[in-house]
């Protein structure tokens, strides 16, 4: 199948260390596609290669075939990505709905900016769509700032999700969760897949290996390994890199 | 029940309404005494009350601290003086002044706009400085000495015309504008677009990845702020007669920046609230000793240690949540008589 994401020997490098250093990797649409690799190992850069947040030294990134690399984080939005944040990064004195719609409100046409705030229409059904979906029912007018922090991490999913992307892309999304929380998340990650294609960090390899379609291995900036969880596990240069052999 | 933001404006409007009250009452008041100079110094004080309204914009809005935003208040006054010197026309000078201050807000907001936090400040800071300089050093423009001989203006207000020296109908003319400033403002910070300048203010790098542009709705910010500047600026010389390069310098941009910090950041309103305050208090301590700027500056320093959040701040928590409870009870009232469920 025609992958929803690909990249081309995608390199960065600050100073003298190539934190991403020729990555070429893709994901399959309507599936999850995980990166994993040791700390350090360029994971998060490789995100914000990709996500626009950081323009590469070289290398191309497609979504959807369409040669994205030049894209900024607002006109990667447009053509169909979204992403979440390792630290959860949202408007915390604002309350969850607010934040909701403020996400939601991209989905109306410019010519709507100065029109009141209406109850119906397009991003009114998203916000009430995402509450339903996310169980946010009793916590509609809190500020997200008291939240837990397993609701905020929810809540950082659902912001994504409001613009309706093509690629989600989570950056740790269970990291200082609860178990409980964590794999209510798992279930929620699993349950995305219908709509949308997602690539994926995560540090907990029992998650990685029960959601991921396919995972891609990075170490020092490289990628050591590519393939199905069963694969990459049985892969000697994964098993070095994650347990210091050899 | 509605969002925090939405309750948040409506509380604004509440307290300009107080204040609205209060204006009217002790204009009955003045006209009762057959006193002239509360009025114009009212009158003073909402002219100068659109000026911080303007800083308010910028900094509790858009988060963004401009120490040279009376640039576009002189550049207001001046265009309205030269005109009326020539035409006395009131729509014409309030035209010529709002078209003036949008050209200079856009080529202002293009210089400023590439910078943020003190640099921001001291960019704002530096071109009201240059202006006032220049301003201060042409002849054309009157030099140090400003403009003086602005005429007495008749006003046209479709069926009635006021004149401008008549202090009770300029005062409510000058009420007028401002509530209409005010409510357009507002109005502005309500729709999707202003909560896209809030988010900014709130988390500028998560914004874009949410598809927002950042440059645009900050520089629509920018613009807007200096308009409201400029339209009470135009006001200034109908009231006073004349204009002086003092207008645009730093004690006035200053002067406004005490205001909202006085009335509160971020309400639109207490832009308003401080600027009344501060006038009277220079007024009337200033007819007490000619060193009232200490004891301006003793009282700024108490406000801020005792009401960082400024007069509305103070006020404001509690009747935020007078308002959400009313909106429950007339949520649950409606949903008793239809017999709906929630």
């Amino acid at each position: 199948m025609k992958p929803i994401l690909h990249t081309e020997n995608l390199s960065i490098a600050f100073g003298g260390l190539k934190a991403v250093d020729a990555i070429s990797m893709s994901a399959t649409p309507h599936e999850i596609t995980t990166v994993i690799g040791p700390n350090g190992a360029g994971k998060t850069t490789l995100f914000n290669l990709i996500s626009g947040a950081l323009k590469p030294g070289s290398g191309k990134v497609y979504l959807d075939g369409k040669d994205v690399t030049r894209f900024g984080p607002a006109q990667l939005q447009h053509a169909g990505l979204a992403r979440s944040f390792q630290i959860t990064n949202l408007f915390f004195e604002m309350t969850v709905r607010e934040n909701l719609r403020l996400a939601s409100q991209i989905l109306e046409p410019i010519s709507h900016a100065v029109r009141p705030l209406r109850r119906t229409g397009r991003a009114a059904r998203k916000v009430d769509e995402l509450i339903e979906r996310f169980d946010f029912h009793d916590k509609v007018h809190e500020q997200v700032g008291y939240l837990s922090h397993g609701e905020q991490r929810r809540l950082e999913i659902a912001m994504c999700l409001a613009c309706e992307p093509k690629l989600l892309m989570l950056d740790e999304p269970t990291q200082g969760m609860s178990h409980a929380d964590t794999d209510e998340t798992e279930e929620l990650i699993k349950s995305l897949t219908q709509n949308v294609s997602i690539l994926l960090i995560e540090h907990d390899i029992g998650i990685v290996m029960s959601v991921s379609d396919h995972v891609i291995v990075m170490h020092q900036g490289q990628k050591i390994a590519d393939g199905t969880p069963a694969e990459v596990r049985a892969n000697p240069a994964v098993q070095a890199a994650y347990f210091g052999h050899g | 029940m509605r969002d925090r933001l939405d309750i948040s404006m409506r509380a604004n409007h509440v307290f300009f309404a107080v204040l609205m009250g209060i204006g009217l009452i002790c204009v009955a008041l003045a006209v009762a005494m057959n006193d002239t100079f509360y009025l114009r110094l009212g009158t003073e004080a909402l002219i100068l009350g659109g000026l911080a309204l303007s800083v308010d914009i910028l900094l509790g809005f858009g988060g963004l601290l401009s120490l040279g935003q009376a640039l576009y208040f002189g550049i207001g006054a001046y265009v309205s003086a030269l005109v009326l010197r020539e035409v006395p026309s009131f729509w014409l000078a309030m035209a010529a002044a709002t078209g003036v201050t949008l050209l200079a807000g856009i080529i202002g907001g293009l210089i400023a706009n590439r910078v943020r936090g003190v640099y921001f400040a001291l960019i704002t800071f530096g071109m009201a400085q240059v202006v006032a300089k220049v301003v201060y050093n042409t002849r054309e423009l009157g030099a140090s000495d400003g403009l003086i001989g602005v005429p007495v203006l008749e006003i046209p207000l479709g069926v009635i015309t006021v004149s401008a020296g008549d202090p009770l109908a300029f005062f409510l003319l000058t009420l007028s504008v401002l509530t209409i400033l005010y409510a357009a403002v507002a109005y502005l910070f309500t729709t999707p677009f202003g909560r896209v300048v809030i988010a900014l203010k709130a988390n500028e790098k998560r914004v874009p990845f949410l598809g927002y542009n950042t440059w645009g709705p900050r520089m629509v910010c920018y613009v807007v702020a200096a308009l409201v500047a400029g339209i009470t600026g135009a006001l200034y010389p109908m009231l006073r007669g004349f204009v002086s390069p003092e207008l645009m310098f730093f004690a006035s941009s200053g002067n406004a920046v005490i205001m909202v910090v006085l009335g509160g950041v971020g309400t639109l309103i207490g832009a308003l609230y401080g600027a009344v305050l501060l006038t009277f208090l220079k007024s009337v301590v200033g007819s007490y000793t000619e060193h009232h700027l200490i004891a301006i500056g003793v009282i700024f320093i108490f406000a801020i240690l005792f009401m960082p959040k400024g007069i509305i701040g103070v006020a404001k928590p509690s009747l935020e949540r007078r308002l959400i409870r009313f909106d429950e009870q007339t949520d649950a009232a409606r949903i008793k008589a239809t017999g709906e469920r929630a």
